[in-house]
């Protein structure tokens, strides 16, 4: 079988600057039940929405981090038509934030050297960071990598509480410019629509662009 | 007009003579003016004793052959009576140039099938054997008088364009009176162009004509034509319009000053479909209900317009002075032009107040959806070639060429900002953001914008015509490369910005003998894609795009583009010198064939057309056929595992690591080392010196070499065939050292030098 192979053609066959995504998502005990239900429900919709986006469908790569008392790896980066839809998640152990943030970066910083050693442009990826609770390790390595990135204009990152037990304070630490959300009830579709009408928005436009992001759009889903 | 200053009679049979060419144009042949009547018969008579003296017939090109064929089978009742006779007077020369040919008085086997277009044929012959021969040319094509003309001035020597009279005498114009001729062809042709009747040829004479009597007018130091003339002719072509039409066809300036900021104008309300508007164009006004809402975009909304029109409505923040001004001036000249959606009208609100504009409705597909992306472009034109890509290029720059012509900045050229349709027609949308008069275009694109401009805010900066030309040359290679950018390369971090700063084409090119053999070209079929271009035009992207090309900061122009694309056009549909039939396939998989004899066959294995072209191989004089295609090749060894990391052993040191970091086979600090070693084994060693001239010779890596295989080191620059030694390995001319047989290399070093010290000054003062 070709597969493997084909996977690589397209990445450089296809000219269309790519948009990595990186969600990375809190998998502890505590998302058991309906919130781990409702974010998968969440992603598959957000690949859907990827899915049949004219401009997202080409540039958008998407992987998933998940931490729990460590941090793994759900599947790597692959454009939308590779994916396939996770059928579930398991919430079990610890909050280990740190790992997961920093397992999360590692893969994106090997993703744009795969751009950049096959002659693809990229977008500056983004990091989706989704809790439900407070990290139960030390978080300062993984912050100091994200504000260094933030600053660099190297990362946008979306640090989303879920429910109201999410440690706001420590997510605040990873975004310096934009203070982080907390999501309305499980309202993950509503964050994942946007999330996808957003990639879409930075797929129509030029590597370097700065594409403003339609914030009035989250007022649904979130309050601060 | 046939007084004597106008014009000059000289005997044509002076073309006749040894080292002298003369040459016939189709119209000449297709002339049916009954005041010249005979010119070409008396031609014939008076010449024909010096054709055969001389042995020098008179050259009518392959090129005018085949234009008289085509147009002899034209149905001369179906045309106007004029065009039936020229129709008929083709078929008559046909025949005649056929006799004329048999006993040697007419030469029709010159020309260049390549080129389709038979001025660049003349024009690029005169120019090649201008130093050669005195050369004539009959024709009454003013274009081309023009350009021969002024290309004699520039290169200072004898080349005459003129038209027979019914004598056979040549008539050859005065400067002043070509010059003249070609303002009235001008503005002619502006005219049409101007009311809308003009087709491509019109436009693409103004676009040729205006540079060109510039350049005229500058190097026979010529007046501006009467303005009577002008106004007379113009007139007549377009009694229709209000406007005057002189202004209409008339450039916008060519150096305006930047206008002052932007600022937002007062507007009641932004209306939307189903309400009234008034509109108002250069000749006419009324009102209408703005129909279905057909996009919305970043600046404001597009609705149903009338039958073959839309309507702009901007939103609340981009209803501005420079909006309203730029409109307004755009609609007050009336551009009717194919292919561009210009504003036609201005609409207001119910108030009065302005709130966007009419323009024609453009068909087809953005770019970016189009061509740029592989999925669909597959989809919509699925069964487009190459030469269809470079028809798009074609149709996209004869409209730039207009557009520059009228010195009109297009600014924010992007593949959002035009689309193609299915019969390869380019429409330019976005009008409004062009750059007119000092109204700035206040949007970009990063991608497109050109390394000066970058940095700068598109607003309030005017742009320069070169960044418009940098903006096409991207565009042109990333329609003829599928979307690919120009500046793509390994090793980058995305930046845009800086990819174009930095200027670095990484596509691979032998360029005026140079092999640029970038490492960081892409990887996957681009390459292929790139080889199998044109190489004129891969030349000039190569010129254009990388940092020490010819024109990296003088950009080609639009009609110096058009050059290259329809020389690629002619070459892709010539099988003569397109030995290659993948040349014009979308998406090559290989690299582009050798030579003509290179053996190209199908794959075996999947059977893809063409897919093996032969490997030259310099050593067995032949090629190597593969056995299989590169897509083939590349998918044949099936891993299992391939996310799992390689483990290999470094040569040198025998660490483990994992295989994507071993480079040749070492770890990255023996790869090191390594390096260091090749380096210095390129070294000069220069403690042994050449026991001949006392100059160090040989390299670390020599000695090593002869140690290694057991061999005695050389102590002498090595000795070709008959003992000669290369031409700086001299013996010191002291033959008294001769007999020091046995003293150390050191010394005679030291006393070598200084001997030959005292010899040069010596022999410089006589000593």
């Amino acid at each position: 079988m070709a597969r493997f192979n084909l996977g690589a053609d397209d990445l450089v066959e296809n000219p269309t600057p790519r948009v990595p995504v990186s969600l990375c998502l809190d998998t502890s005990t505590s998302m058991s039940g309906s919130p781990i239900e409702e974010l998968v429900r969440g992603v598959n919709l957000f690949y859907d929405a990827i899915d049949e986006d004219d401009d997202a469908h080409d540039s958008a790569e998407i992987n998933i981090v998940e931490f729990n008392s460590a941090a793994g790896l759900v599947h790597d980066f692959a454009s939308i038509e590779r994916l396939q839809r996770i059928s579930s998640l398991t919430a079990d152990g610890m909050t280990a934030m740190g790992p997961g943030v920093n397992l999360a970066l590692d893969t994106l910083e090997k993703r744009k050297a795969t751009y950049s050693g096959s002659g693809v442009l990229y977008y500056q990826p983004w990091l989706v960071l989704m809790t439900d609770g407070a990290p139960t390790d030390n978080i300062d390595h993984a912050v100091k990598r994200v504000v260094d990135l933030v600053g660099a204009k190297k990362l946008t990152v979306f640090p989303i509480g879920i429910g109201s037990h999410a440690d706001m304070a420590q997510l605040a630490r990873f975004s310096p410019h934009r203070p982080p959300l907390r999501l309305d009830g499980l309202k993950f579709k509503e964050f994942f629509e946007w999330l996808s009408k957003s990639v879409a928005r930075v797929s129509r436009s030029t590597p370097g662009d700065t594409v403003r992001l339609d914030l009035e759009g989250l007022a649904g889903w979130a309050e601060l | 007009m046939s007084n004597a200053t106008n014009h000059q009679l000289l005997d044509p049979v002076d073309f006749l003579q040894p080292d002298r060419r003369l040459f016939i144009d189709t119209n000449i042949f297709m002339d049916t003016d009954t005041r010249r009547a005979g010119g070409l018969k008396r031609l014939f008579e008076r010449g024909q004793d010096a054709i055969v003296a001389n042995r020098n017939p008179i050259v009518v090109p392959t090129k005018v052959v085949r234009e008289l064929e085509k147009q002899s089978k034209l149905d001369p009742a179906a045309e106007s009576p004029e065009r039936g006779a020229a129709i008929k007077k083709a078929a008559a020369a046909l025949t005649f140039l056929d006799s004329a040919a048999r006993v040697d008085l007419v030469r029709k086997d010159l020309g260049d099938d390549t080129n389709p277009y038979a001025d660049d044929l003349f024009l690029r012959l005169f120019e090649r054997f201008a130093s050669t021969y005195e050369m004539c040319l009959l024709t009454h094509d003013i274009t081309l008088k023009l350009r021969i003309r002024l290309l004699a001035h520039r290169l200072s020597k004898r080349l005459v364009v003129g038209v027979l009279t019914k004598d056979g005498d040549l008539e050859v114009d005065s400067d002043a009176a070509l010059f003249e001729r070609g303002h009235r062809k001008y503005v002619r042709h502006a005219a049409h162009v101007a009311d809308g009747s003009g087709n491509f040829k019109d436009e693409s004479e103004v676009a040729t004509l205006k540079p060109l009597l510039d350049d005229f007018q500058k190097a026979f130091g010529l007046a501006q034509p009467n303005l009577a003339v002008q106004r007379r002719v113009a007139k007549t072509s377009t009694s229709r319009r209000k406007t005057s039409p002189a202004a209409a066809s008339k450039p916008f300036s060519a150096t305006p000053r930047i206008k002052p900021r932007d600022s937002a104008l007062p507007f009641t309300s932004v209306p939307a479909r189903g309400d009234e508007v008034s509109w108002t164009s250069a000749t006419k006004s009324g009102s209408f209900r703005l129909g279905a809402l057909l996009g919305e975009g970043g600046e404001g909304s597009v609705y149903e317009g009338g039958r073959n029109t839309v309507v702009k409505i901007f939103d609340k923040d981009h209803i501005t002075q420079h909006r309203k001004e730029k409109i307004e001036l755009l609609v007050g000249r009336g551009l009717v032009v194919e292919g561009m959606c210009i504003p036609s009208a201005v609409v207001r609100n119910n108030a009065g107040e302005f709130v966007g504009y009419v323009m024609p409705k453009a068909r087809g597909h953005e770019f970016q959806r189009a061509i740029f992306n592989k999925r669909k472009f597959e989809k919509e034109f699925p069964n487009w070639k190459k030469s269809d890509l470079v028809d798009v290029c074609i149709s996209f720059l004869e409209k730039v060429q207009y557009l520059h012509s009228m010195n009109v900045i297009l600014g924010d050229i992007n593949p959002k900002n035009l689309m193609v349709d299915q019969k390869k027609n380019v429409f330019i949308i976005d009008a409004d953001s062009w750059q007119v008069e000092g109204y700035p275009c206040p949007v970009g694109t990063p991608m497109f914008t050109s390394p000066s401009m970058l940095g700068k805010s598109y607003a309030e900066d005017l742009r320069t015509i070169e960044d418009d030309l940098f903006a096409i040359a991207t565009m042109l290679f990333m329609i003829v490369m599928t979307g690919q950018f120009p500046y793509i390369r390994t090793g980058t971090d995305g930046d845009m910005v800086q990819l174009i700063k930095e200027g670095k084409f990484a596509f691979q090119i032998s360029i005026r003998g140079k092999e640029y053999n970038d490492r960081n070209q892409p990887d996957g079929d681009w390459k292929y894609m790139w080889s199998h271009i044109h190489k004129p035009l891969k030349d000039l992207f190569w010129d254009t795009f990388h940092n020490e090309g010819r024109h990296y900061q003088k950009r080609p122009t639009a009609t110096d583009w058009l050059q290259a694309f329809k020389a690629y056009k002619a070459y892709l549909s010539n099988a003569k010198v397109n030995f290659d039939p993948m040349s014009n396939e979308i998406r090559p998989i290989r690299s582009k064939a050798f030579r003509p004899d290179t053996p190209i066959v199908d794959c075996p294995q999947c059977g893809r057309n063409h897919a093996i072209a032969g490997i030259w191989h310099d050593d067995t004089q032949d090629y190597y056929v593969p056995s299989r295609c590169n897509k083939c090749r590349d998918i044949a060894p099936v891993r299992t595992a391939p996310a799992r990391a390689v483990i290999v052993q470094c040569k040198d040191c025998s660490t483990s690591i994992a295989k994507d970091r071993a480079k040749y086979g070492r770890c990255p600090a023996c790869a090191k080392k390594d390096d260091e070693r090749q380096a210095r084994s390129k070294t000069i060693d220069p403690s042994r010196k050449c026991t001949r001239c006392q100059q160090p010779f040989i390299t670390y890596g020599n000695v090593e070499w002869h140690q290694r295989e057991g061999k005695p080191v050389p102590t002498t620059h090595k000795a070709g065939y008959g003992g000669t030694y290369p031409a700086g390995c001299v013996p010191p001319s002291n033959p008294a050292r001769g007999t020091t047989g046995k003293t150390s290399t050191s010394t005679i070093n030291k006393t070598a030098k200084k001997k030959k010290k005292k010899g040069l000054w010596a022999r410089l003062f006589g000593g």
